[in-house]
């Protein structure tokens, strides 16, 4: 492995990260509806052979209802963060024209910013009826602002760039320049931005729906099995909490490394490491 | 260092959290006439201890203790007295007229006269957003001892109602502040009102009854989980707990269950054209569902079947009760025209056999039951999926869907508020349903001017032969289970007799608190 360098290490560990969360949601998609069968002969098994993770109080397999938990967070996490991720962009562009355009965007960040975070999830999940769109509406249009500044920055900051000002003075219009110039630059910081939005999403997803404010207890999501774990843990069912517990934050660290990973690759400082 | 120290502090506590030897037990062995209860947070009356938003009535009746009642519900369910010494009620059933002991005090030292009483039927009438008094026009005080209640409709049942309504006194009646500074003439005295936490109440020394044998009341409110960590440490003498815990046994104490009419069961909507608006379908699930399968399912064994909304109770028909017959109900869905398919689910001109069951979000009781209750119908062909729903939507959806409900009360008038139908759209309230023998036999009970009587005639709007909501009727709901009511008791206290408990967890289990005794 000692011809391996850095860059190649980080592809490696990127695509490592990728392939089990694909995995994941794949078994996840796959076991969906295991994940509901409920079979009161074997309720409140500990972890076994047969049940890995163990089984509810409703005799539900823990093992599929993880895995579905799980996948239902990622792809709730895909869609949500590219929601807002496409957001950020599009408003972070928007401030390039300057002047009001500007001002009303960088006010809508500082009052999205200003307000907590969870606070902000609930309240959107609740105004849109909770449920799966509460959750994917709460999540999404929480979630921009950061990556919505980073970007007006990095715009800001091209603007002033001589390459585009006389690109401007040559004519160019300002499509063309926002094509041509600022997004092949903008492209690393949205695609990291991107990907480390995904942790976010995943964890806000989990915890508003932990609340009760998000998905259907019905649904094999994470927040509904942990906050259902809650009612059995001081009768000894630690299972029921401890390995999706651990899941959900196995995921998330591979989503924060693959979003490191990226980074590596994308940024060009690292490039001859 | 820094690294160190929060990996110690975890050790500790871990080391905490597996000491498995109870604290203990304090005091246990000194108590003579002093008792500690743990109840739900959601037992805490959010309105105080005011009869006119709802202490001891509404949704969970029970005995209102800090106050009188005019008639008390016996261990069997009839009616006896408590301020009452004589009740008679006019042929027409529009006047009741009650004559009340003449030597009861408030605890501020006034007598209670039939003035009070009139009063507190007529603030009640006025204010009582939990209860319906729409039956009552007005109170009138005759004499000292006397009060006439003159009714806008007859109603039989009225001695039902006039055992939860705690008696207040005129004289010191605001309803801004009576919450939480109640004066009453009960068995108790408020002493102290901690609110999310705790009450405290104390024997009335001037109680005209029989003197309270436990001196002090304390009732803690609390989850369940950490009433039962309190159990574990000791704290207190007995908690509510649910067959989730069933299982477990902390030393000291015991694990009682005590019978109720908390029943679970679902409403079939009669809508034509709807799965469950097939009458031969609805006997199909009434008795294709093993309902002592369930019990030992869901209940760990705790609970007993039930077949209407108010088994065991003085106007329960027996007839309701049904034998699990899944070859019956395989034969009751033939008949109906669902044949079997290949892949187990039932169809009929194409369409499968399906049903869509609500539970309330946030009960898991429920949620098991749905689940086991959806399994039974699968094994019959019908094909069931869940969703939780919150009771914001839940009444709403239950119009067309069936619905996990809970209901059990000590008066006949639920009967009246599950299959009577309502105003102008001639259908009941909660679960579309009407049958007009059946809502005539309820409006005869209530008319009727002998309490008694009117047993029988709620009995026949159950079944009357020929027509009612039962097996060989309409059967509009499906009964499931009675829930029993778990408690841990600390050995050594002797809990009175309980009557059969009604819906709601909670305030029931200390109806009779002051005949409960150390021994």
């Amino acid at each position: 492995m000692r011809h391996w360098n850095g860059r190649r290490a980080a592809l490696a560990l990127l695509l490592l990260a990728l392939l089990v969360l694909c995995a994941v949601t794949a078994a996840g998609c796959l076991l969906g509806e295991q994940a509901m069968v409920t079979d009161f002969s074997r309720k409140n098994l500990s972890p076994c052979g047969a049940f890995l993770f163990g089984t509810d109080w409703m005799g539900r397999d823990m093992l599929a209802r993880t895995l579905t938990g799980l996948s239902l967070s990622i792809r709730i996490g895909l869609l949500t963060a590219g929601v807002s991720a496409v957001l950020a962009l599009v408003l972070g562009l928007a401030s390039a024209l300057g002047g009001w355009v500007d001002s009303v965007v960088s006010w809508c960040i500082d009052l999205v910013m200003g307000i907590p975070h969870i606070l902000l999830v609930m309240l959107i999940s609740l105004a849109f009826g909770k449920g799966f769109v509460g959750v994917v509406a709460g999540v999404a249009l929480s979630h921009w602002p950061s990556l919505a500044r980073v970007i007006r920055g990095e715009v800001l900051q091209l603007k002033g760039a001589t390459y585009v000002r006389t690109a401007e003075k040559l004519g160019v219009s300002r499509l063309q320049i926002a094509r041509r110039h600022f997004l092949p630059h903008l492209l690393p910081q949205f695609l990291t931005g991107l990907v480390l939005q995904f942790p976010h999403a995943i964890l806000h997803e989990a915890s508003v729906t932990f609340l009760g404010f998000g998905l259907s207890s019905e649904q094999p999501a994470i927040g509904v099995i942990l906050s259902e774990s809650m009612n059995y843990l001081t009768t000894g069912k630690w299972w029921l909490a401890v390995f999706p517990g651990l899941s959900l934050v196995l995921v998330v660290v591979l989503f924060a490394a693959m979003g490191e990973q990226l980074r590596k690759l994308l940024d060009p400082a690292s490039v001859h490491r | 260092m820094k690294r160190i120290l929060p990996l110690l502090l975890a050790f500790a506590l871990l080391a905490g959290c597996g000491g498995g030897t109870p604290a203990a037990t304090p005091s246990a062995a000194q108590k003579t006439d002093s008792v500690v209860i743990a109840m739900g947070p959601t037992s805490e009356p959010e309105a105080g201890f005011d009869p006119a938003y709802g202490w001891g009535a509404g949704e969970h009746v029970h005995e209102p203790l800090i106050q009188s009642t005019l008639t008390v519900t016996n261990t069997d369910l009839t009616i006896g007295y408590d301020l009452a010494t004589d009740v008679q009620v006019s042929d027409d059933g529009l006047t009741w007229t009650v004559t009340i002991r003449d030597d009861v005090k408030f605890t501020d030292g006034e007598p209670l006269t039939a003035a009070d009483v009139a009063f507190t039927y007529n603030t009640v009438k006025a204010a009582s957003s939990v209860n319906d008094f729409t039956m009552l026009d007005s109170a009138e005080a005759v004499d000292s001892t006397t009060v006439v209640f003159h009714m806008a409709t007859p109603n039989s049942i009225w001695p039902y109602t006039m055992a939860i309504v705690g008696i207040v006194p005129e004289h010191a009646y605001d309803p801004a502040t009576y919450g939480s500074n109640p004066i009453g003439s009960g068995r108790y005295i408020l002493k102290q009102w901690d609110k999310g936490q705790q009450v405290i109440l104390e024997a009335n020394p001037d109680y005209y009854g029989e003197a309270p044998q436990m001196k002090q009341v304390t009732i803690l409110f609390m989850e369940e989980d950490a009433a039962f960590l309190a159990v574990q440490a000791g704290q207190v003498d007995l908690a509510y707990t649910s067959a989730t815990y069933s299982d477990q046994s902390p030393a000291g104490y015991s694990l009682a269950s005590y019978e109720s009419v908390d029943n679970r069961g679902f409403n079939l909507p009669v809508i034509e054209g709807a799965l469950t608006g097939d009458v031969l379908v609805r006997r199909a699930i009434n008795v294709g569902i093993d309902r002592q399968e369930m019990i030992d399912n869901v209940l760990n064994g705790y609970g007993t079947p039930a077949y209407s909304v108010c088994d065991g109770l003085p106007w329960y028909s027996p007839d309701s009760e049904v034998a699990y017959d899944p070859e019956g109900a395989a034969a009751l869905l033939d008949q109906a025209g669902w044949t079997m398919g290949t892949d187990g689910v039932r169809e009929k001109d194409g369409v499968k056999a399906a049903l869509e069951l609500l539970y309330p979000t946030g009960d898991s009781v429920r949620q098991a039951l749905c689940a086991d209750f959806a399994n039974q119908l699968g094994e019959l062909g019908i094909s069931c999926t869940m969703e939780g729903v919150g009771w914001d939507t839940a009444y709403d959806r239950a119009l067309t869907q069936p619905l996990i409900w809970g209901w059990g009360a000590h008066t006949p008038m639920e009967l009246y508020n599950i299959y009577h139908t309502i105003g102008e759209t001639g259908t009941a309230q909660y679960s579309p349903y009407a049958n007009s023998t059946v809502d005539s036999y309820m409006d005869q009970a209530l008319a009727c001017s002998d309490l008694e009587e009117s047993y029988t005639l709620w009995q026949k709007a159950q079944w009357d032969g020929t027509t009612g909501v039962t097996q060989e009727g309409d059967i509009p709901w499906v009964w499931l289970v009675n829930v029993s009511h778990l408690y841990w008791v600390r050995d050594g206290l002797q809990v009175a007799e309980q009557k059969i408990h009604p819906h709601g967890h909670g305030w029931s289990v200390v109806n009779n608190v002051d005949q409960w005794s150390w021994g």
